[in-house]
């Protein structure tokens, strides 16, 4: 009996409840104008999360401190219970990767075709030899929904909705547990942002994604949003079930919710 | 969970029985698929082994994926698999396979590649004709219309090309004279010929030097800056909203460019030109004694003033290509990052080689004029 045994160190735990963003106290100044007083803010494992406010109250801003794009002027984000700021650079990097991030505009290279985009990040890791990158790339194609002929396109020649959904499946490439949306439906017919938000959900499901998204589109929040939070006032006032925003005594959520009631109803 | 591992067993008939554990996926930070396929590939060149997958705790595709590699992209009755898994192989299997590659040699390649670039520089020709009798249709228009002059833009124009490029073209000239007055002297001083620096820095800065020294500063400074200015405005759709506001993009983009700089380039000739000589006239004097007040006064006895027109005719032609060249490149950008930096190098390339060209023509024309 011969034996060849091999054993990696133990992988981290993840119970059904981690926390996997954890945003403490923030605080954001630009100049003389305060964005963020104390923000907090918990995102918990295989949530979807809306992030809401009126437009200009730094939403977009929080979503940047969040994935590491700019640092908060006091205060700590915890990605995975670690701050991405104090970490040296090769766990840094292995974090990044545990989330995939859709710009507002697709923020596709526009000098690489859409088969170069999504194999892009597979390519970085230096793991894999060009035939398993193409079968992946194929894989991430289809789940996204688009044809393989597709992929020699590059992205000036393909439409605002395809450029989206190439986004995600570059998001998706790396297996992320936490998916980060900056507008996910914004400048997609209501028809194509509908089949959007239903490919969000289905790729939630079969792939166990925690989702994170900010949108100032009703329809988007009500039809994917599961929890909701809130910002207003340069902080978190309510972070919870969307229905719940109902029995919430504030002047900004009460108007809010009038809005996307008729569409909860219409569910 | 824990990151991907494997336990091999070995039978009484010497088979291999492969059972792996753990995350098969990238959400295992510790995985390396490259060591784990380098380490597998013995069981997997054994057709005989035996793999089972009942234990995988998670599998993605990137795990998946590697393993089929393996496999020889199909599934058998040596594999046993959980049925999730087999749902994600199968979809694996079933995609698209990578197109193969021709590797036949084809002779005719250069061939086409020579008549390819001819096509090319021919369409660049035609369409820079093109844009340069659209130019010469907005200007008899304005002459009908002298109201609808761009003058902000023209004026902006000249600012940018013109002011902020003073200090730069000082600088450079007045170095170039120093350097060039420096070696004359070295080589005229052991002929005695010391008097003759006046006629050599004269002549060959003003007729030759200020107005190309000025070209090629302007062509990398503003013809860059114009092109990416114009390919930026084409990527972000600008210009076809200048033009849904009825505003001819020729009008109100090319020309108070070329216009621009066409107009102030003349001007920027004589002060290149002025800080050259400047830049000799001090090394004359450091090397060869000759003063300030003697050098300038000297200088038009030595060099005819008809030197000085063709200066500022070069100028105005110089100008000319620059910005129009810097235009038809920013005009031909495609929105992505590779044409803009593409266009932008071809065109301050073009330019500085066109000037060149033109200068070589005009010496040939004016050969019996001021010297």
């Amino acid at each position: 009996m011969s034996k060849d045994f091999i054993q990696t160190r133990a992988g981290d735990n993840s119970p059904s409840q981690e926390i996997i963003c954890d945003v403490q106290n923030v605080c954001t100044e630009f100049d003389d104008n305060i964005v963020h007083h104390n923000l907090n803010l918990k995102v918990k494992h295989g949530d979807i999360t809306a992030l809401v406010g009126r437009s200009g109250c730094g939403k977009t801003t929080l979503l940047r401190h969040i994935i590491g794009l700019t640092k908060p002027k006091s205060g700590n984000v915890l990605l995975f219970g670690e701050n991405l700021h104090t970490m040296e650079r090769v766990a840094q990097r292995r974090l990044m990767n545990r989330f995939g991030v859709l710009f507002q505009q697709g923020a596709l290279f526009s000098a690489l075709s859409v088969f170069d985009n999504i194999a892009f990040p597979l390519r970085e890791l230096k793991q894999f030899d060009e035939t398993i990158i193409y079968q992946l790339v194929m894989h991430k194609l289809a789940l996204v929904e688009l044809e393989p002929r597709d992929a020699n396109l590059l992205p000036a020649e393909i439409s605002g909705g395809m450029v989206k959904r190439v986004g995600l499946a570059r998001a998706l490439a790396l297996e992320p547990e936490l998916l980060v949306l900056d507008e996910p439906t914004a400048g997609l017919d209501p028809d194509r942002s509908h089949n959007f938000i239903d490919l969000v959900k289905q790729l939630k499901k079969s792939l166990g994604l925690t989702v994170l998204f900010v949108t100032h589109d009703m329809d988007t929040l009500a039809s994917l949003a599961e929890r909701v939070a809130v910002l207003e006032d340069k902080h978190i006032i309510a972070d919870c079930p969307l229905r719940e925003l109902a029995e919430i005594d504030h002047p900004f959520i009460i108007n809010f919710f009038q809005s996307i009631r008729s569409r909860l109803e219409r569910l | 969970m824990a990151a991907a591992s494997f336990y091999v067993a070995q039978d009484d008939q010497g088979r291999h029985h492969v059972q792996l554990f753990g995350q098969w996926s990238l959400r295992a930070p510790s995985n390396d698929f490259a060591k784990l396929k380098k380490s597998l590939q013995p069981l997997f060149a054994d057709t005989f082994t035996k793999w089972d997958l009942l234990a995988v705790e998670q599998l993605d595709a990137a795990g998946a994926s590697t393993l089929l590699s393996g496999w020889g992209n199909k599934l058998d009755d040596n594999i046993s698999l959980r049925p999730e898994h087999t749902a994600l192989f199968n979809t694996l299997i079933g995609l698209a396979k990578p197109p193969t590659k021709k590797t036949e040699c084809d002779w005719f390649a250069p061939f086409v590649g020579i008549g390819k670039g001819v096509l090319h520089i021919l369409h660049h020709f035609i369409e820079f004709t093109r844009l340069l009798f659209s130019l010469l249709i907005e200007i008899a228009y304005l002459f009908r219309h002298p109201q609808d002059f761009p003058w902000r833009e023209f004026s902006a124009n000249v600012f940018k090309s013109g002011v902020n490029a003073l200090p730069v073209t000082a600088l450079l000239g007045f170095m170039i004279g120093v350097v060039m007055g420096y070696l004359m002297s070295k080589q005229l001083h052991t002929f005695g010929a010391d008097i003759y620096i006046v006629n050599i820095l004269g002549l060959s800065i003003i007729r030759e030097l200020g107005p190309v020294l000025m070209a090629v500063l302007v062509a990398g400074r503003s013809g860059s800056a114009m092109t990416a200015q114009i390919g930026v405005m084409r990527v972000t759709d600008e210009i076809d909203a200048l033009t849904t506001m009825g505003i001819s993009r020729i009008l109100r983009i090319v020309l108070p460019k070329v216009l621009g700089l066409t107009f102030v380039a003349p001007l920027l000739v004589l002060w290149t030109s002025g800080w050259t000589l400047a830049g000799g006239a001090f090394a004359s004097n450091m090397e060869l004694g000759i003063s300030f007040r003697f050098f300038f006064d000297y200088l038009p006895l030595v060099v005819e003033p008809i030197n000085l027109t063709l200066s500022l005719i070069k100028g105005l032609m110089f100008g000319f290509v620059v910005a129009l060249v810097a235009c038809h490149f920013g005009l031909r950008i495609k929105p992505n990052t590779e044409s803009l930096s593409n266009s932008t190098t071809s065109s301050v390339v073009t330019a500085i080689s066109g000037v060149i060209l033109v200068n070589a023509g005009f010496a040939i024309l004016t050969r019996g004029i001021g010297v």
